[in-house]
């Protein structure tokens, strides 16, 4: 009864073989007969779009896959085409066609173990894939119901063997009667045959000697693995769990301990032979039989994005106010700091690399030098960015390997080799390097960030290789000013001890001070309290999203290349001009604007057209650009201001006075006023609040519903 | 009548056995038992506690461990070190037409059939250890094996019997063993395989200190079979059950620091009478520590602090103890009697000298090692509520190799954040810990950051006098349950605390969360200490004085 089913199910392996969609299987067997595969996968999400799907058969293959394996494999016997192209023949297709003729001419061939095994002339193998819509098993969900079954699991190869050749079909020859005697091998250990079993032995009692024929036995390669689960799948106060998993055939030599995998294979027990086996076989070993492997991929651009996050950042991209959302989700347990998460936000969102006709690159990375006295969350920051960035590497600049953080070459204890070994900006190519302690890096490490940051190549002229290495990274560094902390009665270019020509390469230099200040005081003192009379952290207000939506959002950005209209370039060309000018007229200049200020405004704006998902750069995202390098420099600009006796306001008035004299005209609008101020690194309030004061003292008039200012002409 | 067919202390199988009879009889399918209770836990948790079987059940002890007959029940107290994954074996099975079962057993009743109807069912592999750095007060296994050995001195009692077959089987076993491990190493060597059935997952986690209730199996048999099958060999072959003995656990309950102080819980907290053991308590920290006050004080403190919550990465509760000022002479005198003291006053205590060849050499991280599949417990690994005392008074300058600055790392971590990295190889976990640290050095520590910075002004060292055991148990007493009592910050309280603080801060910048953090930390432990559960005015003050008599100290 069962075989009969077994015998209807390989028909419908046969019909779903040669009709699936686009006859993709039938190509696949053709390569096989012309021996240019070995493997025919079949994956299980083709059976479910069968166009003739019987649920009950794909169930059945699920749930006893090794079984099906079989099925398939004898259904691919019956289909196997003639090779169409001329094949090599080989040492086993010589004994093949020998054994062809001999079966011929075999008297009693009905003895069957003298039948030739299917196994020992097939040239390929079978595979049964998961399907890969399934999410996969973590290793302790895999349990004692699931044996027999085909499961997808994640983990980490912790243990290799090395492949070795497992009997799959192991031949004799009898010394009396010459016959071929063929023995399949299931499982790891066997119970060689030492009397021929055939006829003309048994009749003639002859007790025929059986001799192993190696050459003539098919071998497999096989290999065996650990692996174990990866931290995320742990439970808090959990170790992680491991598995023995088996490969075989083509898919050794696949993975090397270290590799982060998905294995799709058979959870099976290992049946206890001899001793163990007469105890009543109460334990058993499971082990996964490999059907197939995928490595995870850990770069922004390789990163797959899941139904389920695709609706997610779908939503997310309709509201407005996404910018915001996601910067405040970085790292916020860290409290205020908004303008330093949304750089830091657009960091990780980079610009894309453009490459120009002649040969010349322009990075698109973003790097963010952070300065700060010491206490003010920075190193935390900095952390925080790394484990949102899929590939991220933390350090400081004093980095305690040998390496460093570019490359070092290193002589090779065994073979006398040299070998370039990559340091911390080389690992996090495609990533994002973090560089805590910036200011007290090695002198030679600090000459070799000038290149990585502009050209983003490591070069190496050292014990006779001469090389460079690829470092396309973005830098976030953290450093301390100059003497520990921020020192007011000294000049900013005093404090940051930093060279200007390094100083020149970061897009954005934040300048975070603890400066005395009763609210920010009673705020920290609340939070602690609020801390130790809750054990919790105080209620954030909103509710940040999770890493791994950052990731899928912010690597979805990433795909966009945003273009800068025409119509903007010269919105771009008098900003940057009036940069420059206001620095020529300053006495002490704070900043070194130059052409790559221009190509950071340029790089931070298409940043914010990618978080929008848009093609094109709008204005409002250079805006947002001009207003954050405004900002990060505020603190220096504060103190100034102070100085000269110019206070806000003030301030925000001669800003729309030199506004209007500019264009020549009585009348500013009031967008463009807002504009010019808040990239100014002013307030809303602030402007409004100018306005009616001016307006008091009828410098101005301002009209009742637009706000437009029109200025009075003495 | 016949009464119960079984014993549950000498023949717990069979009462497994007769369960499962009962529950297959009455209709219960044998595949939907898996995982599942049927009954078993009931039973037992009625024999052990109910009726108070717990007291006749035998410790397992490397002294007893030959002694108690397979199969019968047992119980073992340790720390879970490593989790060894989880086994599958065959549950149930159909003999001859009906079902038996294999459950809490390593060898089944019948001869199994292989083709037999079989379930494969799952259990859970614990690898459990004596808790590291107990101390003998605290190790109740020690006094009440003698108990168990004087009751079984009876002739002719079946127990005696087995003792005597248990005896040709140890000496069997010292044959083959080679030389004889000296007690003290074997003791602390002597670990048990625990077998968890049913419970989720998440009631047993590693570092967890627990007592195991369940059958032992010592399963001689098995033990030379290593057939070389497996390339990569299970972990199981590392740990041959003639050295590890099995425990088939059918019931588990946590200890606690305060289960292992004491026997039976007897005293309740009542206001004067730990005000009284406050009082007494801190005389005797005062004569330990050379009729310093205010390091006694701030050392009381600390032996009460525990890591009560963690927000984000930050630990609320801990307070590590910096004693400083120590010389040659002084730490001779004070380093031994402040560890004599704590010694006697916790349960678990480690002593760690620090020296540059100790952190070159030693791992303190535990670290999984991929050959054996085993988790090697490092120094660090250790109960909830471990108190390690750092003396870096020896420590000389040196180089430090890498595996030096690992360690320091290590440590330096563990005192900011409570938590030790285990090094997986190819990843690191983070696991919580909750330990007080207590470190001596000669000037401020920077290798090891503590909260609480005091310079040790010793007076005069006064002889120490006999404690009495009833003082001594009131001590540990008042410690162990006081930690974990609740504490809270009336509105009005915390006002004052938030003006406080921002006053100190606007006359010095330097201060930081930390340092109002701590102060929230000793105010807790303050009214703690006096058995209150709010912190009052009175608490306040004396927090506040106490640290301006540090910071007097400091300058």
């Amino acid at each position: 009864m069962k075989d009969l089913d077994f015998s209807r199910d390989k028909d419908l392996a046969k019909d779903f073989l040669q009709n699936s969609a686009s006859a993709k299987y039938i190509s696949i067997l053709q390569d096989v007969a012309n021996r240019k595969l070995k493997a025919i996968e079949i994956d299980l999400e083709d059976l479910f779009d069968y166009k003739d799907l019987d649920e009950e058969f794909v169930g059945r293959v699920t749930e006893n896959t090794r079984r099906y394996v079989g099925i398939f494999a004898d259904a691919i016997d019956e289909l196997i085409p003639e090779p169409t192209e001329a094949i090599q023949e080989d040492d086993s297709d010589v004994f093949h066609t020998q054994r062809a003729e001999e079966g011929n001419e075999n008297p009693d061939g009905t003895d069957p173990r003298q039948k030739m095994p299917p196994e020992i002339r097939r040239f390929y193998e079978v595979y049964i894939k998961a399907s890969s819509k399934v999410q996969p098993f973590t290793i302790r969900e895999v349990r004692a119901s699931h044996i027999g079954q085909l499961v997808k699991i994640s983990g980490i190869v912790t243990r290799c063997s090395d492949v070795k050749p497992l009997m799959k079909v192991a031949v004799y020859t009898c010394e009396e009667c010459g016959f071929e005697i063929y023995q399949e091998v299931t499982a790891r250990v066997f119970m060689p045959l030492f009397e021929c079993p055939s006829k003309r032995c048994q009749v003639n009692r002859a007790k025929g000697h059986l001799i192993l024929q190696l050459r003539a036995s098919k071998f497999l390669k096989f290999q065996e693995a650990k692996i174990q689960e990866l931290t995320e799948h742990v439970p808090k106060g959990h170790i992680p769990r491991a598995m023995t998993v088996h490969f075989r055939g083509e898919l050794t030599r696949k993975v090397s301990p270290g590799d982060v995998v998905e294995l799709s294979g058979i959870f099976l027990p290992i049946p206890y032979t001899g001793f163990r086996a007469m105890r009543a076989g109460l334990v058993a070993d499971t082990y996964l039989e490999t059907m197939s492997i995928s490595h995870f991929k850990k770069k922004y651009e390789d990163y797959e994005l899941k139904g389920v996050e695709e609706e997610q950042i779908a939503r997310l991209a309709e509201d407005g106010d996404i910018y915001n959302k996601l910067s405040r989700s970085l790292a916020p347990e860290i409290f205020g700091h908004e303008d330093i998460k949304k750089a830091l936000l657009l960091l990780l969102v980079g610009a894309p690399h453009r490459k120009l006709k002649d040969g010349m690159k322009i990075r698109g990375d973003l790097h963010i030098c952070l300065m700060g006295d010491p206490g003010v969350a920075k190193s935390q920051l900095l952390k925080h960015i790394i484990t949102v960035a899929p590939r991220g590497v933390y350090t400081t600049g004093k980095g305690s390997s040998g390496v460093g953080l570019t490359a070092a070459v290193q002589k090779d204890p065994v073979t006398n080799e040299f070998v370039l070994e990559g340091g911390a900006l080389v690992l996090a190519d495609m990533g994002i390097c973090a560089i805590d302690e910036f200011d007290k890096m090695d002198e030679s490490d600090r000459t070799a960030i000038h290149e990585v940051m502009e050209q983003q190549t490591v070069s190496i002229a050292k014990a006779g290789i001469t090389t460079s290495l690829n470092a396309r990274t973005a830098v976030l560094a953290a450093a301390n000013p100059a003497w520990g902390r921020y020192d007011l009665r000294r000049t900013p270019a005093e404090n940051i001890n930093l060279p200007p020509a390094l100083l020149s390469r970061f897009d954005l230099l934040w300048l975070i001070l603890d400066k005395a200040d009763m609210d920010n005081d009673l705020e920290m003192a609340r939070h602690v309290v609020y801390v130790h009379q809750n054990r919790e952290s105080p209620a954030l207000g909103f509710a940040p999203l999770e890493a791994s939506v950052l990731r899928a959002y912010i690597s979805a950005a990433r795909k966009l290349s945003p273009s800068i209209p025409r119509e903007l370039e010269e919105y771009i060309a008098t900003a940057y001009s009036s940069i420059r000018q206001e620095e020529a007229k300053s006495n002490s200049p704070h900043s070194y604007t130059t052409i790559r200020t221009l190509l950071s405004i340029l790089r931070i704006s298409t940043a914010l057209a990618r978080l929008r998902f848009s093609d094109v750069v709008a204005q409002s995202d250079v805006d947002e650009a001009l207003r954050l390098m405004q900002m990060s420099k505020f603190s220096l600009y504060s103190e100034d201001r102070q100085k000269s006796g110019l206070d806000a306001i003030s301030d925000i008035y001669s800003i729309l006075r030199d506004e209007a004299a500019r264009s020549n005209k009585m009348d500013v609008t009031y967008g463009q006023a807002l504009n010019r101020i808040s990239r100014m690194g002013y307030t809303e309030a602030q402007l409004k609040e100018c306005l009616e004061e001016y307006a008091a003292l009828n410098v101005w008039q301002i009209h009742p519903n637009t706000f437009d200012i029109r200025f009075i002409d003495a | 009548m016949v009464g119960r067919q079984y014993d549950c202390l000498v023949n717990p199988l069979g009462a497994v056995r007769f369960t499962f009879e009962k529950a297959v009889t009455s209709g219960t399918d044998p595949a939907s038992l898996d995982r599942n209770d049927w009954g078993v836990a009931d039973i037992f948790r009625e024999f052990l506690f109910d009726k108070d079987g717990i007291s006749q059940v035998p410790i397992l002890t490397p002294s007893t461990v030959h002694r108690v007959q397979p199969n019968t029940l047992v119980r073992f107290r340790g720390m879970i070190q490593d989790m060894l994954g989880n086994e599958f074996y065959v549950g149930a099975y159909k003999n001859e037409g009906t079902w038996n079962t294999n459950k809490f057993t390593d060898v089944s009743q019948f001869a199994m059939d292989p083709s037999a109807d079989m379930r494969v069912w799952e259990r859970r592999l614990l690898y459990c250890v004596p808790v590291p750095g107990l101390n003998s007060w605290a190790d109740s296994t020690s006094d009440e094996v003698e108990m168990q050995d004087a009751s079984n001195e009876l002739p002719n009692s079946p127990r005696a019997k087995k003792m005597r077959e248990g005896e040709s089987f140890m000496t069997e076993e010292t044959d083959c063993g080679g030389p004889t491990v000296s007690d003290v190493d074997f003791r602390n060597k002597f670990s048990c395989l625990v077998k968890i059935y049913d419970s989720p997952e998440s009631d047993l986690k590693l570092n967890d200190v627990f007592e195991f209730i369940g059958v032992l199996t010592i399963d001689t048999e098995v033990k030379n079979d290593k057939n070389g099958e497996h390339e990569l060999e299970d972990e199981l072959v590392n740990l041959p059950p003639s050295k590890v003995p099995r425990l088939h656990c059918l019931v588990h309950r946590k200890l606690s620091v305060p289960d292992m102080v004491f026997k039976s819980p007897t005293m309740e907290p009542k206001p004067h009478l730990v005000k009284e053991i406050r009082e007494s308590l801190l005389h005797y920290l005062k004569v330990v520590l050379g009729d310093d006050e205010l390091a006694a004080h701030f050392m009381l403190l600390h032996l009460l602090s525990k890591v009560h919550s963690r927000v984000d990465s930050f630990a609320v509760g801990k307070l590590s103890l910096n004693l400083t000022s120590f010389d040659k002479s002084s730490i001779s005198v004070f380093g031994k009697r402040i560890n004599n003291a704590i010694k006697t006053l916790l349960p678990f205590t480690h002593h760690m000298p620090l020296t540059v060849e100790y952190l070159n050499t030693v791992s303190l991280s535990p670290v999984k090692d991929y050959e054996t599949n085993r988790l090697v417990s490092g120094a660090l690994q250790c109960a909830e509520g471990s108190h390690f005392m750092i003396d870096e008074t020896s420590l000389q300058a040196g180089v430090l190799n890498s595996n030096g600055v690992e360690n320091t790392r290590l440590l330096k971590d563990l005192m900011e954040f409570q938590k030790v990295e285990y090094d997986f190889k190819y990843y690191k976990m983070n696991m919580d810990a909750d330990v007080q640290i207590l470190v001596l050095s000669e000037a401020k520590s920077n290798i090891l950051p503590a909260d609480l910075i005091v310079p040790f002004h010793p007076s005069s060292v006064g002889p120490l006098g006999d404690v009495d055991e009833e003082t001594l148990n009131e001590w540990r007493w008042y410690l162990a349950t006081l930690r974990s009592s609740p504490h809270s910050i009336e509105t009005e309280m915390q006002k004052v605390v938030e003006d406080d603080m921002v006053a100190a801060r606007q006359v010095d910048r330097s201060l930081g969360s930390e340092d109002f953090s701590r102060w929230l930390t000793i105010g807790r432990l303050m009214s703690l200490s006096f058995g209150e559960t709010c912190l009052s005015h009175q608490h306040w003050q004396m927090v506040k004085e106490m640290e301006r008599l540090r910071k007097e100290r400091l300058q």
